[in-house]
């Protein structure tokens, strides 16, 4: 497959399964620990979303899907082997806990990339690919425009049913 | 070239002795807010998880260390996973 056009692939696939899946796992509802909450309201200040910026915030302080899956590509490549997403996952379970998460989101992004790019290898695409695509879709959400995004993540947030739950 | 049997081994190893230490199958209800062991988060996947390990750093593979790696994970859970890595106070959290 044309590496350009990998990459690309890799990208979307790596976005949506970090972005949903976290969704998924309620990072826009409430921040995990205090610099979480800070940053939300930042983003909020600049006219962003308060779920989409404890999205954020909640990435930046524990290794949430977007780490997982990160981080089982990684190991994918360094292991040449679907091996290295399962050792991968356990690595990350460890740091969720250590960072005062319960790991179900970084666990499940490192187990759902790991399945995807084993299926996907079957059509040309590598674990590289995915490293980059990754790096490319933490970059869209985190490194471009905050207020932007967060409210894209905030409006797919509620469609998911995951509202910001306003910490006490 | 991974000996899935084997990892399945260890899941259902991993998971009859959790049965039998009184772990939950699932953590209670809203799942993703849930601090509770369960059988299926984190005690399967330690075990998956360190069978891999194993299994592909060549150490010991096969019937019999997918057997003791499931015990090892289960046993790991319900004893000694929250001291290691124990449940943050709210105060330190938020």
């Amino acid at each position: 497959m044309n590496e350009i056009l990998a990459i690309v692939l890799g990208a979307v696939l790596s976005w949506l399964n970090f972005v949903l899946i976290d969704i998924w796992m309620g990072l826009p509802e409430a921040p995990g620990v205090r610099g979480a909450k800070a940053i939300g309201k930042s983003i909020e200040k600049r006219d962003g979303d308060l779920g989409g910026g404890y999205f954020s915030g909640n990435i930046v302080c524990s290794p949430d899907a977007s780490a997982g899956t990160l981080l089982a590509s990684c190991c994918y490549f360094a292991f040449h082997s679907p091996a290295g997403g399962l050792i991968a996952a356990l690595f990350v379970y460890f740091g969720n806990r250590i960072c005062a998460d319960p790991g179900y989101a970084g666990t499940t992004g490192a187990l759902t990339i790991t399945i995807l790019i084993w299926a996907t290898s079957y059509i040309g695409l590598s674990p590289q690919n995915f490293i980059v695509g990754i790096v490319i879709a933490i970059l869209t959400i985190q490194g471009l425009y905050h207020p932007l995004v967060s409210k894209l993540i905030g409006k797919m947030a509620r469609k998911m049913n995951r509202k910001v739950i306003e910490p006490e | 070239m991974m000996s899935y049997i084997f990892y399945i081994i260890a899941i259902v190893s991993a998971a009859m002795v959790g049965f039998l230490l009184r772990l939950p199958l699932l953590p209670e209800r809203p799942m993703r807010q849930s601090w509770t062991i369960s059988i299926v988060f984190p005690t399967i996947i330690i075990a998956v998880s360190l069978y891999a390990m194993f299994d592909y750093f060549k150490i010991y593979n096969g019937i019999y260390t997918a057997i003791i790696i499931g015990v090892f994970a289960a046993v790991f859970c319900r004893y000694l996973l929250e001291k290691l890595v124990p449940i943050p106070d709210r105060g330190d959290s938020q």
